[in-house]
């Protein structure tokens, strides 16, 4: 119950007074919260929407867990962001020239989406390992890098081609497709949804009932226990940046195997930093992440549909960034105050306790 | 023993009406096991004020809340006469109130005046008058060491000097001393109480909080005891003994820590040899040649000045520190370059010194503390799986049989007490059937109860043939719980000791290096 | 995965090379030096016969809605540019000003966001739709072939062949080509500069052009190229900072006509070539006229212009005549759909060589490749 408690209330507080306040902020600009929030409920309903909310939030559930997997180690992975980008970009190169029969090409695509996603996180967690070097300065840079080299990787003299104005990896044939479940008008969902699923799964059942994954989540709560508890701090330094360079590597293939067979240009970006607010939100919990990827979904979703009946689309910007900031300061809250009161809780008994044994312990002194 | 109620009328009956402190009715509900409730307490201009309670008994909070730390719920406090509200600890400071810490807050890397003028350059500037200020308190406490020299090099008795100075020279007339003998040898602390007095008869007052009661009763005028949070009266140092002190304390008859029959059995567990560790800085050795055997059913104490190598010793055969020379053998292994876990598997326990670093996850309930260092082995480990069940059910065996004090085993390890928290480490580390049992200051900020069980609980293991590997700074533990003790001086053992016929006095000569007593044999002679 | 990690290894050391040939941008003269100009081609020196405009068509019963790419309108671009067409369309061709919608991309958003836009659009009632910028490519065709009924224009693409799809593409390389004839025309240290926001196959376009443009006029003159950032990342269109530093690197290099494809970062090319008083060329738009941009305005000798406001215009006319068949292929001079300005009168001296230029771009006796010869 207690659980329970603390991690329901404090999102659902936070979410509550982010959108009193955004509610003020469109007060102020002249537009009315009503209207705002009649829209966004609505269009759910209207055309691909509620499929297009649950497909975006399988990307970010993705991104968010490969984050969510070094925040258990105290680790900053800020390099999910390339590291899903270069993933989706090779994995396209090869899904669209490497010749493989069905089923196989496209498990192929999905296991170099996370070995190139793995490798390209080996090189902060070896830094960070071996040489102390912080993962958010080397991520960060090694973003700047994924960033080049995806744009040598598809420059039409390397890997790429030219289409009108765009540059885009040689199309990933239908043989490396990954079936939707489609909804007519509705839209198609994401097959990759059932991948996500299960690392989903994995994930919760890594964290809680593995040896690995109570070494992970000690490493993160006090390094220097886990290393007097025996755990090689190195090791787990190592497994767990690989371990969420590889979920990310993943996190651009939905998309990539799903609907646009190809890696171009305008192939979507900062998925990494979604990530970082939705694993934040959802507490790096699994199934807290999944709420946290629906509802930046629907927000971001909202914004489109905001933006078309006139309401500045900056407003869900304000509200997913107050989000993020509340709810951190809310489990904070939450967190302390179900401390104190499980000391307090605990004296209680004790002390119940204590005089069930003897009836004065004053009277036994002095 | 005179437990009077509540506001003690003081002994000695010099002109009354002088208080420098007084303390009515405090009461502080505060989120921990233990806090203040209706304290009363009055300290006489000039006089020494001890203040005695177990760890837990709300000592801490209470000089938190004369020291402008905490406010309190309920209550006054009266200086000099004149009721104040501390906000912070800058109001006590004005009020002429000063604080020693148990952990001193010297920076390292600056000189004995900077440390003094950090953050008081505002009384005196930092010139000449502040320089003359220095020295006229440095005599006043007793500090004999040039104004310029870094701190790195100083002592700890030094660094405990400097700490008073610096309290002094921010205008305080009544200092709080936080437990100043834990850090000190015995010598150092007669020392100690030499400047004390003669500072009293200068007409500074001070409150003294320790646990160690012949301290206490050798340097205070005035004792006043709590237990449970409140008052439970005050004593007369010359008028009560330490064993009446202590049932005032804790409320029971007192245990001792002697082991009766010997149980040493001549089969060698762990085996050190020419043990040498470089600093992490790579110059000089922490250890050094250290060569020491400890055999079944033996338990062999380590005495020494905290920071004279205890830490990387256990570190190293821990394996947490690697780069070591020499080797270490476990039942005839040779383990010098296993892994921790590895050794642990080979049957280490280890109960480290700093339970809240080493030891415990404060986040994570008790049954998953109990996995911790023993992931890898039944009943916990099944595979790469661990069995939640299994670790609950064992949990709630330690819970039983080492009288942990929870309502249950899903509670927070933080929402315990020290002394739980310690019971449960303990348990946990003799769990698992270990053949040694590397113990760091097993005891250490446990109340007296916690105490006698843990003693306890390592004589018996040591009749079944465990090997026990004792670090402790509490002199009267070490003598009372060893089989043997060796002395550990700059990284290398110095000594070796018979604790059946050693003194406190004569450990703490060894440990200082100051020479050798009829009970002690020099190491390697 | 030896093979992959290889590739990687490899790739990245390549991109490094890549990325210099790209920048030294070719031209053998040196500053100063031998830098002799060709004479304008004979084709003749009078303004060229372009196309008649379409005469306006009743635009009353339309409803159009407008998709703008990242920026929407107010970027001083072609966001702007595609707002100021539409514009026209209210004021000319009778469209009611309720009978629009406008709506725009937000920075990285995913596919189905661009095709959930269009899609808002559609269930609005309107028709034509056009979209601004080639990120809507494959949203639009999806969208387009959902709803075979209702008309889609594209800006910058062509790559959509659908009926009810209409590409509005400009040959940015022949205006390119005309303001880099004028820069070689103005320099006087034999070298000119071109700053690229992204190095995108589009703004390659610019770039090509000028480089012909520039050696069409002085064969030794030096071409200093740069972009901001590399292809996919987006920021070097807004990034006016960087665009400083880069465009004082190439003033300190030699060059003295900067020209910029560079969107919202084209500012701070106009504020480094504004301390250093030399010149500048905008692009998209007659920059010279821009109010965000008054106070640099001085050095701006003139702008490439890219008409998107001409083709959006176009293109609702041809919807409401009902019959866009009658569009350009692609919007170039002949059309009027790229150009240059003369705001500022600082290229009048040269105008009648650029108008011979223009002529013989025109009639095909110069053609201008769109890639770059590097």
């Amino acid at each position: 119950m207690t659980r329970v408690r603390t991690v329901l209330v404090a999102p659902a507080l936070a979410v509550v007074f982010s959108a009193l306040l955004c509610a003020v902020a469109l007060l102020i600009s002249g537009d009315s919260p009503l209207t705002a929030l009649r829209v966004m409920i609505t269009q759910v309903g209207q055309g691909t929407t509620a499929v297009d909310i649950l497909n975006s939030a399988a990307i970010y559930y993705l991104v968010a867990l490969a984050v969510a997997i070094g925040f258990q180690m105290k680790l900053f992975n800020i390099g999910v962001e390339g590291q899903y980008r270069l993933a989706a970009c090779v994995a396209a190169i090869v899904g669209g020239t490497v010749p493989l029969p069905p089923v196989i090409r496209t498990i192929v695509i999905i296991l170099v989406g996370a070995l190139v996603g793995a490798l390209w996180a080996a090189i902060p967690a070896v830094l960070r390992a071996y040489r102390g070097v912080s993962e958010v300065i080397s991520t960060i840079m090694l973003n700047a890098v994924a960033t080049g080299l995806i744009a040598f990787l598809i420059r039409p003299d390397t890997f790429g081609a030219l289409s009108g104005n765009n540059i885009t990896t040689p199309p990933i044939p239908e043989s490396g497709h990954f079936p939707g479940l489609h909804l007519g008008s509705s839209g198609t969902i994401f097959g990759m949804i059932l991948v996500v699923a299960a690392l989903g799964t994995g994930y919760w059942f890594l964290l809680g009932r593995t040896r690995f994954g109570f070494e992970l989540k000690a490493s993160g709560e006090s390094p220097s226990a886990a290393t007097a508890g025996g755990v090689d701090a190195r090791r787990m330094v190592l497994i767990a940046l690989l371990m969420s360079g590889a979920v990310a590597g993943l996190a651009g293939l939905p998309e990539l195997l799903g609907r646009d067979y190809a890696y171009t240009l305008t192939s979507p970006q900062g998925y990494g930093f979604t990530g970082i607010a939705i694993a934040l939100l959802g507490r790096n919990h699994p199934v807290g992440i999944a709420i946290g990827a629906l509802l930046w979904a629907f927000l971001d979703k909202s914004a489109v549909a905001l933006d078309v009946v006139g309401v500045p689309r900056e407003i869900l910007l304000i509200m997913q960034g107050l989000i993020v900031l509340s709810v951190v300061v809310a489990y904070e809250i939450v967190r302390r105050y179900e401390l104190a009161a499980e000391q307090r809780r605990v004296a209680a008994q004790l002390r119940a306790l204590a005089n069930a044994k003897a009836p004065s312990p004053e009277g036994v002194s002095s | 023993m005179t437990a009077s109620g509540n506001s003690g009328a003081g002994p000695g009956g010099s002109t009354a009406g002088e208080w420098a402190v007084e303390l009515a009715g405090i009461t502080k509900r505060f989120p921990g096991v233990v806090a203040n409730s209706d304290i009363h307490l009055r300290v006489r201009t000039g006089e020494v004020h001890a203040l005695c309670g177990e760890n837990g008994a709300g000592k801490s909070t209470l000089m938190k809340i004369l020291y402008g730390m905490q406010p309190p719920d309920e209550g006054t406090i009266t200086v000099d006469g004149r009721q104040v509200r501390f906000r912070s600890p800058a109001d006590a400071i004005r009020a002429g109130i000063g604080m020693v810490h148990q952990h001193f807050m010297l920076a390292d890397n600056l000189t004995v005046a900077e440390n003094v003028l950090l953050g008081a350059e505002a009384s005196h500037g930092i010139g000449a008058k502040a320089r003359a200020r220095i020295q006229e308190l440095a005599g006043t406490v007793g500090l004999r060491v040039d104004p310029g020299m870094l701190v790195e090099r100083l002592g700890v008795a030094d660094r405990q000097r400097l700490e008073i100075l610096k309290v002094l020279y921010r205008g305080a007339r009544t200092v709080i001393l936080d437990e100043p003998t834990a850090v000190l040898v015995p010598q150092e602390v007669d020392d100690l109480f030499d400047t004390l007095r003669t500072m009293r008869a200068d007409g500074y007052t001070f409150l003294f909080i320790s646990h160690k009661l012949d301290e206490v009763r050798a340097i205070a005028d005035t004792i006043t005891v709590i237990r449970r949070g409140t008052t439970v009266g005050t004593a007369d140092p010359k008028a009560v003994s330490s064993r009446q002190l202590a049932e005032m304390m804790v409320g029971s008859e007192l245990p001792t820590p002697e082991t009766r029959e010997s149980t040493v059995t001549d089969r060698e567990v762990l085996t050190v040899s020419q043990l040498s560790l470089a600093a992490d800085d790579g110059g000089r050795h922490v250890l050094e040649d250290v060569s020491l055997v400890v055999h079944a059913g033996e338990v062999l104490g380590i005495a020494g000045v905290e920071g004279n190598g205890q830490t990387e010793l256990v570190e190293t055969i821990m394996g947490m520190r690697r780069g070591a020379h020499g080797t270490i053998t476990l039942g005839g292994r040779d383990i010098s370059h296993a892994s921790t876990l590895h050794r642990r598997e080979a049957g280490i326990g280890y109960v480290p010194e700093d339970r809240t670093r080493h030891g415990l996850l404060a986040s994570q309930p008790l049954w998953a503390n109990r996995i911790l260092g023993h992931q890898s082995r039944p009943p916990i480990a099944r595979g790469p799986l661990i069995d939640r069940a299994a670790a609950r059910r064992d949990t709630e065996r330690i819970v039983a049989d080492f009288d942990v004090r929870t309502p249950g085993v899903d509670v927070h390890a933080a929402a315990l007490s020290g002394g739980n928290q310690q019971k449960l480490v303990v348990g946990r580390e003799l769990s698992g059937d270990p053949v040694l049992l590397i113990a760091s200051h097993p005891t250490r900020g446990v109340d007296v109860g916690a105490q006698t069980g843990i003693w306890e609980e390592l004589r018996q293991a040591r009749a079944r043939g465990l090997a026990v590997l004792l670090i402790s700074a509490d002199l009267d533990e070490l003598i009372g719980l060893s089989d043997s003790i060796a002395v550990i001086l700059r990284g290398r053992l110095v000594a070796t000791a018979d604790p059946s016929t050693v003194t406190p006095e004569e450990l703490g000569t060894a440990m200082t290096g100051a020479g050798s007593g009829p009970n002690l044999a020099k190491e390697g002679s | 995965m030896v093979l992959l990690t290889a590739a990687l290894a490899s790739a990245l050391v390549v991109s490094g090379c890549a990325r210099d040939t790209g920048s030294s941008g070719g031209g053998t003269g040196g500053t100063g030096t031998d830098c002799t100009r060709n004479a304008a081609p004979a084709a003749g020196t009078g303004p060229a016969s372009t196309a008649p405009a379409p005469a306006p068509a009743d635009a009353s019963a339309l409803k159009v809605g407008l998709a703008y790419d990242i920026g929407g309108r107010g970027d001083a671009s072609f966001n702007d540019a595609a707002a100021t067409g539409l514009e026209r369309a209210i004021s000319q061709l009778g469209l009611q000003q309720g009978n629009t919608s406008e709506t725009s991309a937000a920075p990285n958003e995913s596919e189905d966001a661009a095709a959930g836009r269009l899609r808002q659009l559609v269930s609005g009632g309107f028709n034509p739709i056009i979209a601004v910028g080639f990120k809507y490519a494959s949203a639009v065709k999806t969208v387009a072939t959902e709803n075979p009924a209702v008309k889609f224009g594209i800006v910058d693409d062509d790559t959509v062949t659908l009926p009810n799809v209409t590409p509005l593409v400009f040959a940015e390389e022949q205006g390119s080509f005309l303001v880099g004839a004028a820069a070689a025309l103005k320099t006087t240290s034999c070298s000119v500069g071109f700053v690229g926001g992204v190095e995108t196959p589009l703004i390659q376009k610019f770039q090509a052009g000028f480089e012909q443009g520039a050696k069409a006029v002085a064969p030794n003159v030096k071409v200093d190229v740069k972009y901001i950032s590399p292809a996919g990342d987006f920021t070097g269109f807004n990034d006016p900072t960087k665009a400083t530093e880069i465009t004082k690197g190439q003033l300190d290099a030699g060059s003295d006509v900067i020209y910029h494809a560079a969107g919202a970062s084209g500012q701070g090319v106009f504020q480094a070539v504004k301390a250093a008083n030399k010149l500048a060329i905008g692009v998209d738009g007659d920059q010279y006229n821009s109010p965000q941009l008054t106070d640099v305005r001085d050095v701006i000798m003139t702008s490439m212009l890219k008409r998107v406001d001409v083709a959006v215009y176009d293109y609702i006319n041809a919807v409401a005549a009902g019959d866009t068949s009658t569009l350009p292929k692609r919007f170039d001079l002949k059309v009027d759909g790229v150009g240059f300005s003369t705001s500022g009168g600082k290229v009048d001296d040269v105008k009648g060589d650029l108008d011979a230029y223009k002529n013989a771009i025109i009639n095909g006796s110069v053609t201008v490749s769109s890639t770059p010869t590097s």
